[in-house]
């Protein structure tokens, strides 16, 4: 069984926001809607690293578990999605994200949330694989044509990864190991529960 | 679970397997090859293999199950935001382009993109595109049709021409033209008859091409951006490629990480880039030539300098030597900042852990200085010896698409196209191209006539560089080398707001009496004048995505970009608008005698074989349209390290035919991935420095007395050639003494006896229209221009010997007296007065009141004047405001906070700016910096309405050009955006 | 509770801890404004176990205008562990208990009578306005305790039943319902602190009154004014959880306006927590205002109460009502 993650090599992104146009371009994301942000820690010390962030299809994950009407499910490939008919725009699964992925559009009145919104690992929804109500309501489904999700295939430097978690972890490990540092797979630890020791 | 997967199953298993197989390809071993398929493609790697094996099967499952991408046609085109050249793939539907693929088959971005990349479809979305011709009507911007609009601005030019001269129309064109475009262009401008034409060259890289011309024969990059992964030493200095070249970041990363390469960055700002250098070092604006000479004073002190290449192959490093000695470590940190340790470290590391590679940007270029900057570095590298090896180099990254083949198209002031300068000998070259009589030109150009009386042609003049086009409007006339002022502005696809001064340039709108936007974007040039109302004409241009041909990435490999979509609206590309125009003026069959024009669209196949009829200067003559495409269509046969094919139809070419491309297309050079480098044949890419400046120089001794000294190289040569050290350039007169004339053919020979019937004799290697002189010498392995030197000592240049000078706006006065600019001079049809304004800056205490440093950069997410990126929703959400980065102890000075607005006030014309700070430690105490993509605001004033509808940009802000100042380089008349003064308070 | 504990220390810490990272800062600016003459910002990399441990969150810059995205990592296990586990215990036993005992009241001691019998003479209790708002306030209140029960309980209650469709449908409109109303809510909740304020401040008959136990065990009857210490009891409950309820109910609704992520976080636990004690307390109220005594519905149904209720609850009311002359005058029907 592949299980898709996704991993930042901090040491080689450059914070070039690639990942984030990929993500509108792919899945013509509105005006507000991020599903992915890269951050910026230490912006302009010594040590500064950024982090391309998006919802880290984490293992028992926290927003699936939360969810007053259990909107989500995960995928054979361990891919973290929801039903974005179930969904009632309660919140809940932002207050549990350590990653702050979900995403609401601001819809009627005062500022209330919409159906929410994050990132699929281009992989859709519960409609039909491809299906135009697919793309409507969460965007390209890559990974049923046997893509991976644009942002980590656009990335300039190659540092976001995107893949089945083992071959990921693999390649940044060499990596490290070849070029003698490495500042971790951010985020993986508080995803997965675990990190690569190198 | 309610929720059930239909297809879920299958398209698991065909990703997973394929993610499998990637992985097995890669369990084993880690050699270098493998390792960099691994690191480098790595998850774009995985991505890429998986892409390839499942790509037949996604293609019919696409048909089933895809709406959006069903029967979708791919197209390739090079994204036009940077000179990397990145591949972009559209997917294009019904004449809709409907979505965007890695292009993992290009060996220069293997998929890769930086945020611009990766947005370029919203560019065709059209959101807030030009849709149709407009014009200024009493204040209103009213509709017009593409015949109207032809017209009225043919008339009108035609009027200014009657009036005022040939020279009163300004032709400004683009980097984002296609090499077709901007030799067509500057063909167009030949034909009007004017030597004012230029483009973004001037404000970028002008600087650089001057410097690095004038020490080793050719202004380009010297290696390439996928060789930086040679290196063992890259200093990066006056750029910040982690937003402005991102992609090239891929390489220069992967470079270090695998060579675990020094990677210094040398910047007045702790930049994105400077963030995963190994050494940073924090210089003060401007002061790059001490930087550099404190970094030569260690190595020549220590003796670490090549003396074996400078003795082969440099000229003039002695002189270097004596003015290097001003410049001890004290002396360096006291101008610099830079404590003398850190210089020594890193002067230590360039010269001793080699190959050593030099990357600059316009933090070097954007000076008075600029063109002594550009040598300065340029001799560091000659003094450790590298160049024109893998690894080593002038690393020259540039800012647009095509920004190097506009350059090498000379949309110049100085150049007729390929740098065959503006005398006689190129005038009638370029007319025996064109198939056009000489003197025809000879009477299409005013005839100035100067204070003394003398009368000339200015065909055999330089122009008025774009950075002062309004100071030719609005000087008195008199001030002005020309027949009249500037009074027409025809403007193709540039922006508005990346010339400094903009207080002039409104002013300078205000006075011209007509004024054309051809542009996919209302830009600048359209909002910042209000109180101007009627002959302004908006002609709305397709973009590069939307058109065909060639265009010429940093490293000088040409790509052949395919037009993904139908020019949408009713944009035109510049081509078809060049022939309307030319034939609205009468020369449209003269101007394409030889290119053939469908419904009125020159065909660009057309366009570049002509350009390979007469481009022998720079070898641009190789290229032809059927090598380029076969290039692009079999990119996955180029090896990604020596951007060689090692297979299919192109095998053993170098990716794009990097120029000089030697020959015709038939001869089938291989391009040169690296200039003058030895250890190849130049018949397989290998090459010299080109003695451009003659083949012996008389030097006067200190004793007075003189002696010749050889300008060609000295017992050193290319792999393979027949003659062991340096040689002149090849005439077929040098051909006959060596007896190799025999080798040229009966047909060769007939050409060389048109091109000078008189003394065919004098017939050089880039005159011969036949490619033969060319083809012999590279056959007795010779490069055609010659093997000369590179000059230390760049005579003839105003500083022949870079030496530091003071910026215009200097926060240390103190400095002047010891380190002035250059006296006030004329240049460019105008007068250079850079000394008075230094002087009065001094004596009016300038520093006190205005105590910061101004500098200016890029942001990733925008480009150059940033209309079109700002004109993009998913670009411009990432960046909404105009900001200026200011220190925390400053910021705390002024009770300045993070994300505050504050008024920026500049050293002229009591300029001013509003925009947010961002308090940071990235710029030192007593600097500032703004990026310069921003405009629409206008000195605390918002411009929008001055748009017209639905085409303005979604994010304004204030043109940190509306407070730079005064200043210009000598050689090329470079702006000074980059060191001069502000004031900061909080709004 | 541990968890709930830690969600508050977080709250405290997360403003110690910004004031600890601008002292940091602080310190370190004079420092780097010199830059040392050797930076190699390969090698000082941050690192995120670190930031983590030192301040729980790993918080940078982002380019785009939402600041709040610059939290890179957050705490969220928490809250989940709270949301998922501690709350549902919390309110399943005080409501479930609140029921528990009730009931076991109702079995052992029965309805509490009107002893004296009725006199068939009323007296106003509360005038038309008060019982508007009362149960202005009340529907209000039982709407906005089933939808909100909803959010905890449905999932493991409801879903089994309906399944998913049809619970998410339901779910939509009691969000609706719960943000709505929560305007009416909570200017009634005003109202009865203004309107009752005056009848509501303890007094030392109300230590009389809890010492005899308010009288509901035996047949005693202990001498109150308008209002007992009981119902004192329900009408702090009310004003304070309800204000309590409310603000952080409208955090909630409207995210980010003021409270950042940890900030809505606390609310949520608070609201939560505030909202199963009301419940819990509105139901012992609902209980004593309905089949737990007789005649005392009388005084939010048609306002008037009957004489003798009012002399075996309210006997220092009833005096006072008696000397301003505003005493018992006839039913205008009967009072059944």
């Amino acid at each position: 069984m592949a299980r898709m993650k996704f991993l930042c090599d901090a040491d080689r992104c450059i914070e070039c926001n690639a990942c984030v146009t990929a993500c509108k371009n792919e899945h013509e994301v509105p005006w507000g809607i991020n599903r992915r942000r890269v951050v910026t820690i230490n912006d302009g010390k010594p040590g500064e690293r950024s982090v391309s962030m998006a919802c880290m299809h984490c293992t028992d994950a926290p927003c699936a578990a939360v969810c007053p009407v259990n909107c989500f499910y995960t995928t054979a490939d361990a891919v973290v999605l929801h039903s974005k008919d179930l969904c009632i725009g309660c919140g809940y699964c932002f207050y549990a994200c350590p990653f702050g992925a979900p995403q609401y559009p601001k819809v009627g009145n005062f500022g209330s949330r919409g159906k929410m919104d994050k990132c699929t690992f281009c992989a859709g929804g519960p409609e039909a694989d491809g299906s135009k109500a697919e793309y409507e309501k969460y965007g390209a489904n890559r990974l049923a044509e046997g893509k991976l999700p644009l942002c980590a295939e656009m990335c300039s430097t190659k540092s976001l990864l995107a893949g089945d978690g083992e071959i990921i972890a693999q390649i940044y490990k060499e990596r490290v190991t070849k070029r003698g540092y490495g500042s971790g797979a951010w985020g993986w630890k508080t995803a997965y529960r675990e990190s690569i020791d190198t | 679970m309610l929720i059930k997967k239909t297809h879920r199953a299958r398209s698991e298993t065909a990703s997973r397997g394929s993610v499998a197989e990637a992985l097995a390809g890669q369990a084993t071993g880690l050699d270098r090859r493998t390792f960099l398929r691994r690191s480098g493609l790595a998850g774009g790697g995985l991505a890429a293999l998986s892409a390839l094996q499942v790509g037949s099967v996604r293609k019919a499952e696409a048909a089933v199950v895809g709406p959006l991408t069903a029967g979708a046609v791919s197209k390739k085109n090079i994204c036009t935001h940077c000179s990397v050249g990145c591949t972009v793939i559209g997917e294009v539907v019904n004449g809709v382009w409907v979505g965007q693929e890695p292009g993992w088959d290009s060996p220069i971005n293997r998929g890769s993109h930086c945020a611009k990349g990766a947005a370029t479809r919203e560019l065709v979305h059209g959101d807030r595109r030009l849709r149709y011709p407009m014009k200024l009507v009493d204040g209103q911007w009213t509709r017009i049709s593409w015949d109207v609009a032809i017209n009225e601005i043919g008339d009108k030019i035609n009027q200014i021409r009657g009036k005022s001269g040939a020279d009163s129309v300004y032709w400004l064109g683009s980097a984002k033209f296609t090499n077709e475009g901007a030799y067509l262009f500057r063909k167009f401008g030949a034909f009007w008859g004017t030597n004012n034409i230029d483009h973004q060259a001037r404000i970028c890289h002008s600087t650089t091409v001057a410097g690095v011309a004038n020490t080793w024969g050719y202004g380009a990059m010297t290696n390439s951006y996928t060789d930086i992964r040679n290196s063992k030493t890259i200093v990066i200095m006056g750029g910040n490629p982690a937003e402005a070249h991102p992609v090239s970041l891929q390489h220069v990363l992967e470079g270090k990480e695998l060579q675990r390469a020094n990677m210094v960055v040398i910047d007045p700002r702790m930049t994105r880039t400077a963030a995963h250098a190994t050494e940073y070092v924090r210089i003060r604006s401007g002061t790059d030539i001490a930087v550099i000479w404190g970094m030569l004073w260690h190595v020549f002190k220590n003796g670490w300098e090549d003396k074996q290449f400078i003795e082969q192959r440099v000229y003039g490093m002695d002189d270097i030597r004596k003015e290097v000695e001003k410049y001890p470590p004290d002396v360096v940190e006291q101008v610099t900042g830079v404590p003398g340790a850190q210089l020594e470290r890193v002067a230590k590391m360039f010269a001793t852990q080699k190959p050593s590679t030099l990357i600059w940007c316009m933090g070097a270029t954007q000076h008075t200085v600029g063109t002594a900057n550009v040598r300065a570095f340029c001799i560091a590298l000659l003094a450790t010896g590298n160049v024109g090896a893998p690894g080593t180099g002038a690393n020259i990254f540039r800012g647009h698409t095509n920004v190097q083949g506009a350059t090498d198209l000379g949309l110049d002031v100085v150049t007729l196209p390929l740098y065959y300068g503006l005398v006689e000998g190129a005038w009638r070259h370029w007319s025996r191209v064109w198939e056009v009589p000489y003197e025809w030109f000879v009477d299409r150009f005013d005839k100035n006539t100067a204070a003394d009386g003398k009368v000339t042609n200015t065909m055999n003049t330089p122009g008025i560089p774009s950075t002062r086009w309004f100071d030719a409007t609005l000087y008195d006339k008199k001030d002005v080398s020309q027949k009249d002022n500037i009074k027409a502005m025809m403007v193709f696809g540039h922006c508005g707001n990346t010339v400094t001064r903009m207080p002039d340039a409104q002013k300078g709108i205000e006075a011209l009496e007509l004024l054309v936007v051809a542009d996919p974007h209302p830009t600048t040039w359209a909002a910042l004048a209000p109180a101007r109302k009627n002959n302004t004409y908006l002609l709305p241009i397709a973009t590069s995505y939307e058109t065909d041909g060639s265009r010429t990435s940093s490293n000088r490999a040409i790509q052949w970009g395919e037009r993904i979509v139908k020019p949408i609206f009713e944009s035109k590309d510049d081509n078809e608008v060049m022939y309307l125009l030319a034939k609205k003026l009468g020369f449209a069959d003269t101007l394409f005698k030889n290119i053939k024009v469908e419904n009125n669209v020159p065909v660009v196949e057309d366009i570049l074989r002509e350009i390979n009829r007469g481009g022998w200067s720079t070898g641009y003559c190789g290229q032809s349209p059927e090598r380029l495409k076969s290039h692009m269509v079999n990119q996955k046969d180029f090896d990604m390290l020596t951007q060689k094919a090692t297979t299919g139809p192109n095998k053993g070419d170098y990716y794009g035919l990097p120029w000089p491309c030697w020959g015709t297309p038939e001869f089938k050079h291989p391009g040169t991935p690296l200039l003058y480098n030895t250890n190849l044949s130049v018949k397989e890419g290998g090459g010299t420095f080109r003695p451009r400046f003659g083949v012996e120089r008389e030097e006067t001794l200190p004793d007075g007395t003189k002696r010749k000294v050889s300008l060609l190289g000295n017992g050193y040569y290319s792999k393979d050639s027949e003659i062991k050290d340096g040689y002149p350039e090849f005439t077929l007169g040098v051909l006959k003494k060596l007896g190799w004339d025999k080798d040229l053919t009966e047909a060769e020979l007939a050409v060389i006896q048109k091109v000078n019937a008189a003394n065919p004799d004098a017939v050089s290697w880039a005159l011969d229209l036949s490619g033969g002189i060319q083809r012999v010498a590279i056959e007795h392995g010779c490069v055609p221009y010659g093997n000369g030197k590179a000059r230390a000592n760049a005579f003839g240049l105003p500083d022949a010997i870079p030496t530091h000078r003071e910026p215009i706006y200097t926060p240390r006065p103190e400095l002047v007296a010891k380190y002035p600019t250059l006296p006030n001079a004329r240049q460019f049809r105008m007068p250079n007065i850079g000394f008075d304004v230094q002087k009065a800056a001094v004596d009016k205490g300038i520093a006190k009141q205005f105590p910061l440093i101004l500098t200016s950069g890029r942001l990733v997410e925008y480009e150059g004047g940033g209309e079109e990126t700002r004109s993009n929703k998913w670009l411009a959400e990432l960046q909404q405001d105009m900001f200026i980065e200011i220190n925390p102890s400053d910021a705390a000075e002024r009770g300045i906070k993070d994300g505050a607005w504050v008024w920026v006030t500049g050293a002229e014309h009591s300029s001013k700016a509003r925009m947010k700070a961002l308090v940071t430690e990235r710029v030192g105490k007593g600097v500032t910096w703004c990026p310069f993509h921003f405009a629409g605001w206008f000195q605390g004033v918002d411009q929008r309405g001055n748009y017209p509808k639905g085409a303005d940009p979604v994010v304004l802000g204030e043109s940190v050009n509306g407070i730079t100042t005064y200043g210009f380089d000598p050689v090329t008349g470079m702006q000074e955006p980059k060191a001069t003064l502000c004031q900061v308070r909080a709004a | 509770m541990a968890s709930l504990g830690r969600l508050f220390r977080l709250a405290l810490g997360a403003t110690l801890g910004t004031w600890a990272l601008l002292l940091l800062v602080a310190l370190a600016a004079p420092v780097q404004a010199q830059q040392p003459s050797s930076v190699n910002p390969t090698a000082s990399s941050v690192k995120e176990q670190q930031l983590l441990q030192e301040l729980n969150r790993i918080q940078g810059r982002v380019s785009i205008p939402d600041k709040r995205s610059g939290m890179l990592e957050q705490p969220g296990r928490d809250w989940r562990n709270f949301h998922e586990v501690t709350l549902r215990w919390i309110g399943g036993i005080v409501i479930l208990g609140m029921l528990a005992v009730l009931v076991i009241f109702y079995l052992t001691r029965g309805q509490v009578r009107l002893e004296s019998g009725r006199s068939g003479r009323t007296v106003v209790r509360f005038n038309a306005f008060e019982r508007l708002v009362h149960w202005m306030t009340a529907t209000c209140f039982i709407v906005l305790a089933i939808s909100g029960l909803n959010i905890t309980f449905g999932r493991p209650l409801l879903i089994p039943l309906i399944g998913l469709e049809a619970f998410s449908d339901w779910s939509q409109w009691a969000k609706y319902g719960h943000n709505y109303l929560s305007f009416p809510f909570t200017i009634g909740v005003i109202l009865i602190f203004l309107m009752w304020i005056a009848g509501n401040i303890p007094d030392k008959t109300d230590v009389e009154w809890i010492k005899r136990g308010g009288g509901l065990l035996g047949h005693d009857h202990p001498p109150a004014k308008h209002f007992n210490a009981g119902q004192k009891m329900i009408y702090w409950i009310v004003v304070l959880g309800g204000g309590a309820v409310a603000i952080t109910g409208y955090l909630l609704m409207f995210p980010f306006y003021t409270a950042g992520i940890e900030g809505m976080q606390v609310a949520q636990v608070v609201h939560s927590i505030v909202a199963v004690l009301f419940v819990a307390a509105m139901l012992a109220h609902i209980y004593i205002g309905s089949i737990g005594m007789e005649g005392a519905f009388e005084a939010m149904g048609t306002g008037n109460v009957d004489v003798n209720w009012a002399k075996e609850h309210h006997s220092l009311w009833l005096e006072q009502q008696k000397a301003a002359g505003t005493d018992a005058r006839p039913a205008a029907a009967p009072a059944e």
